[in-house]
C-alpha cells in the first residue's frame, strides 16, 4: 500500500510540477513571445518562405 | 539565448518519472515475492521445477513458442480464458517467481499453455503433437517440429520402447522408427510441469472447481 | 560558433564559397554529410531487403505451416523474430540515425562535425545487428519481445547508440544557429532517451534478470518506448521539418508544437503496461498506463491539427513532390495509429483485440504506414542533395509509392478487421479454438499478397537508389539546380 501511495503521490506531484516547470521555462525562454520566429528556422535567404523545394515529378507547378 | 541545458533536464526528468514508476517501483513491490505456505494444509506453492523441466524451458524459449502461445489466464469475466478451460483461476505475479524468463506472451495464434501440464498430461500425445501437429490436431497451423526427433532403423531387439506410435501418412519408412531426442524429452517435461492452479490467498481457486 | 563555421567554409572549393550567404551553407552542410549518411542509408536499405524476405517467409509459414519446415533455423518463430529485428534495428533505426544526423547538421547550421565518430558508430551498429540476427536464427533468441538479440550482441548496439548520442550533443553544442527548432527538441530527446531505455532493459532483463513478472513490466516499458521515445520523435522531427520546407510555408502554430512535444514527453513513457491488460500484474500499473494512453490524445490531436493547417491549400503539391507524398501519408497514419492505440488500450477493447492479429496490424500501422513512410519521404529529399544527383527514374518513384501505399493499406485494414473478429470468437467459448484458427487462414493469405506489394515497392526504391549511387561515379556535371530551387520542368534529362 505504501508503494501505491508513493506512486500516486509521485505522479500527482512530480508530473504536473515538471509540466509547470517546463511551461515556465518555455515562457521565460521567450517561446511564447514570438512563436512565429522559431517557425521560420528551416528557411533562409536561399530557400525563403514561399519557395517549394522538392518539385521533381513532372507537370506544372502552381 | 541558449536553453539547451534546460531542454536536456526536461528530457531526463520526463523519462525518469516512468523509470521510477514502472520499473523501480514494481521491482520493489514484486522483485522479492516468495512462495506461499497455505495456513491450513501447509502446502507450498509454487514449487520449483525439476532440472529436466528447467532445461525444457530453455528449449521453449529458444524455439520461440512464446510468439504463438501465451502463459497467462485472464480473470473471470474478462475474456473467456476460464470458460475455455485454460485455468481454474486467473494467474497472478506469484505464479511466475521460478521462471528464468517470464514468457507471458502477447499472441494467441495457438491456445494458452499456462496449465497445459494439467490439461494434457499424456507424454505420448505431446511427442506426436510436436512431431507433427496434424496428427493430434488436424487443421492446426503450428509448424511440425520433426527436427526434435530422430528417425532411425529399428534395432535387432525390435522397436524402442519410446518410439512414437505413428500411423498412415505420418508413419516413417518401413523398418524405421521415430524416437524423441533429449531436447524433445526435456521440452515435454517442461510442458507437463506447466501448472498454475495452486490455491493462493490473492487468487483462490473456487471451492466447487477445486473439488472437481 | 559562426566563426568556426566560416573557417570550415573557407576550406571548401571556391565556387561554393563564392556565392556566400546561407545557400552555400546548406549545400556545404549536405556535402559534409555525404559519406556518413550514405553509410547509414545503404546499410539500412540492405537490412530492409533482408527483412522483407524474412517477412514474406514468415507470412507464408503462418498459413502454410509445411513451408520450409525442415530447417530448424527457419522456424516461424525464428523467421518472425529475425524479421522484427532486421527491420527495427537494421533498417528503421539506421535510416533514423542517417536522417537525424542530416537534420541536426542542417538545423544547427554547421557542417557535420566529427564524421569519424558517426562512421565508427555505423560499423559497430552493423556488426551488432549481424551478430544479433545470426544469434536469433541459431536459437539464441531471448524470447523477450523487441529485445530478442542475445546478450552478446546488444552491448555492441548500445555502444553505437551511445556514440550517436555523444555526437548529437557535440553537434548541438557547436551549433551556429542559437535558436532551436522543434525538430531539434525531438531529435535530442530521442538520442538521449533511447540509450537509457536500452541500457535499463539490458541490465534488468539480460545481464541480471529481475524476478518474475517484473520482467514483463520492464519488457513493455522498454518495448513500447522504442516506438514512443525513439521512432516517434524522429518521425515527428522529420514531419515538422519537411512539410514546411517542401511547401515553403512555416508550421501553422509553433505554440502547438511546443505543447505537442511536452505532452508527448510526459505521457508516452507511461504507456507500456497497456500491453498487459488482464495480465498477472498489479492493477495500479495497468490502470496508470491506460490513463497515460488516453492522455496521448493531447499530443496526437495537437500534432494532427498543426500539420493539417500547415498543409491546407497545398495538398496539390503532393503530385510533384515524392517527399511530401510520403510524409503526408505518414503524418496521416500517425494520427490513425495513435487513435487505434488509444482505443486498444481501453479495457473493454483490449479484452477483444489483445492476443490477436489486431495488435500486429496496429504495429504495422505505426511502424510502417507512419514511420517507414516518413523515412522514405526524408530519403527522397536528402539523397539527391547529399549526392548532388537527380533521382534517375520517376517511374520507379511512382512504383515505390503505389506499391507500398497500397501494400500497407491491404495489410493493415483487413488485419485490423480480422483481428477484431478473431478476438470476438476467441472470447466465445462455444467456438472451438481450431475453428478460430481456420477462420484466420484466408486473411493470412491476403497478408502475403500485401507483403508482395510492399516487396515490389522496396525493390523499386532500392533500384532507384542504386542507380543514383552509380551516377555519383559518372563524370561530375554541374548539379541540376531544378530540384534545389523548385523549378519544375519535365525530367527529360533524368530519363
Amino acid at each position: 500500500m505504501s508503494v501505491i501511495a508513493f506512486i500516486l503521490l509521485g505522479s500527482v506531484v512530480l508530473l504536473p510540477a515538471a509540466a509547470l516547470w517546463a511551461l515556465r521555462w518555455a515562457a521565460a525562454a521567450g517561446q511564447f513571445r514570438c512563436p512565429d520566429k522559431a517557425a521560420l528556422l528551416p528557411f533562409d535567404e536561399s530557400e525563403p518562405v514561399g519557395i517549394e523545394t522538392d518539385c521533381i515529378l513532372g507537370g506544372n507547378r502552381r | 539565448m541558449s536553453y539547451g541545458p534546460l531542454l536536456f533536464l526536461g528530457i531526463l526528468l520526463t523519462l525518469a518519472s516512468s523509470w521510477v514508476g514502472l520499473v523501480l517501483m514494481p521491482h520493489r513491490q514484486m522483485g522479492s515475492l516468495g512462495q506461499n505456505t497455505d495456513t491450513n494444509t501447509a502446502a507450498i506453492y509454487p514449487m520449483a521445477r525439476s532440472g529436466e523441466a528447467q532445461q525444457g524451458a530453455e528449449h521453449y524459449r529458444s524455439l520461440g513458442c512464446v510468439y504463438c502461445h501465451t502463459q497467462q489466464v485472464r480473470p473471470e469475466g474478462y475474456g473467456s480464458d476460464l470458460e475455455r478451460g485454460w485455468g481454474r483461476r486467473r494467474t497472478v505475479s506469484r505464479d511466475y517467481i521460478h521462471d528464468k524468463t517470464v514468457m507471458l506472451g502477447t499472441m494467441r495464434t495457438g491456445p494458452d499453455l499456462t496449465n497445459i501440464g494439467e490439461r494434457q498430461s499424456d507424454t505420448a500425445w505431446h511427442y506426436r503433437h510436436l512431431y507433427n501437429p496434424q496428427i493430434t490436431s488436424p487443421g492446426s497451423i503450428m509448424p511440425p517440429h520433426a527436427f526434435l526427433f530422430e528417425t532411425r532403423p529399428i534395432g535387432a531387439f525390435g522397436r524402442s520402447t519410446n518410439a512414437l506410435v505413428l500411423e498412415g501418412a505420418f508413419a516413417p519408412r518401413a523398418g524405421h522408427e521415430v524416437v524423441p531426442t533429449r531436447r524433445a524429452e526435456q521440452l515435454v517435461a517442461y510442458l507437463r510441469s506447466l501448472k498454475s492452479s495452486g490455491d493462493l490467498p490473492e487468487a483462490p481457486v473456487k471451492k466447487e472447481e477445486a473439488s472437481k | 560558433m559562426i566563426h568556426q563555421s566560416q573557417t570550415l567554409r573557407a576550406l571548401l572549393p571556391g565556387d561554393t564559397g563564392a556565392e556566400g550567404g546561407q545557400k552555400t551553407a546548406l549545400a556545404e552542410i549536405d556535402a559534409s554529410c555525404r559519406v556518413p549518411v550514405l553509410f547509414f542509408f545503404i546499410s539500412g536499405l540492405a537490412w530492409l531487403l533482408a527483412g522483407t524476405v524474412l517477412a514474406l517467409v514468415a507470412s507464408i509459414k503462418l498459413h502454410t505451416p509445411g513451408f520450409l519446415a525442415g530447417w530448424e533455423w527457419l522456424t516461424f518463430s525464428n523467421v518472425r523474430t529475425a524479421h522484427l529485428n532486421t527491420v527495427i534495428y537494421g533498417f528503421a533505426s539506421q535510416i533514423s540515425v542517417g536522417v537525424s544526423v542530416w537534420l541536426m547538421c542542417r538545423l544547427c547550421r554547421i557542417p557535420l562535425p566529427a564524421p569519424g565518430l558517426v562512421t565508427v558508430a555505423n560499423l559497430f551498429y552493423n556488426l551488432g545487428v549481424t551478430v544479433g540476427v545470426a544469434g536469433i536464427l541459431i536459437g539464441d533468441s531471448t524470447a523477450i519481445e523487441w529485445l530478442e538479440m542475445p546478450r552478446y550482441a546488444t552491448p555492441i548496439l548500445f555502444f553505437s547508440y551511445a556514440l550517436i548520442a555523444v555526437w548529437t550533443i557535440i553537434t548541438f553544442r557547436l551549433r551556429a544557429e542559437r535558436h532551436l527548432y522543434v525538430s531539434q527538441w525531438y531529435l535530442l530527446a530521442a538520442v538521449l532517451w533511447f540509450p537509457w531505455l536500452y541500457g535499463t532493459a539490458q541490465v534488468m532483463l539480460l545481464i541480471e534478470p529481475v524476478r518474475g513478472v517484473v520482467q514483463a513490466a520492464v519488457n513493455w516499458w522498454f518495448a513500447h518506448n522504442v516506438l514512443g521515445l525513439w521512432f516517434t520523435p524522429i518521425g515527428l522531427a522529420s514531419i515538422y521539418y519537411f512539410i514546411p520546407k517542401v511547401i515553403g510555408r512555416p508550421i501553422h502554430s509553433y505554440y502547438l508544437s511546443v505543447l505537442g512535444f511536452w505532452s508527448l514527453a510526459l505521457f508516452y513513457n507511461w504507456n507500456g503496461m497497456h500491453h498487459l491488460v488482464g495480465g498477472p500484474l498489479p492493477a495500479w500499473m495497468i490502470t496508470i498506463s491506460i490513463v497515460a494512453s488516453v492522455m496521448m490524445l493531447i499530443p496526437v490531436i495537437t500534432v494532427a491539427i498543426n500539420h493539417h493547417f500547415t498543409m491546407v491549400g497545398h495538398f496539390g503539391k503532393m503530385r510533384h513532390s515524392p517527399t511530401l507524398r510520403f510524409i503526408v501519408f505518414g503524418a496521416f497514419s500517425y494520427t490513425l495509429a495513435s487513435l487505434q492505440g488509444v482505443a486498444s488500450a481501453l479495457r473493454s477493447v483490449s479484452e477483444v483485440t489483445h492476443f490477436t492479429h489486431h495488435t500486429i496490424a496496429h504495429a504495422h500501422l505505426g511502424m510502417y504506414a507512419f514511420f517507414t513512410m516518413v523515412m522514405f519521404g526524408a530519403m527522397y529529399y536528402i539523397l539527391p542533395r547529399i549526392t548532388q544527383r537527380e533521382w534517375p527514374s520517376n517511374g520507379l518513384i511512382s512504383l515505390h509509392f503505389w506499391g507500398v501505399a497500397l501494400g500497407i493499406l491491404l495489410y493493415v485494414v483487413p488485419m485490423s478487421v480480422m483481428g477484431f473478429i478473431q478476438g470476438t470468437r476467441l472470447n466465445d467459448p462455444t467456438i472451438r479454438f481450431l475453428d478460430v484458427v481456420q477462420f484466420t487462414l484466408p486473411w493470412l493469405q491476403l497478408r502475403t499478397l500485401a507483403g508482395l506489394l510492399l516487396a515490389a515497392g522496396h525493390a523499386a526504391f532500392v533500384v532507384n537508389v542504386g542507380w543514383l549511387l552509380v551516377r555519383m561515379f559518372e563524370p561530375y556535371r554541374k548539379p541540376v539546380v531544378r530540384i534545389l530551387t523548385g523549378e519544375a520542368e519535365s525530367l527529360a534529362a533524368g530519363k
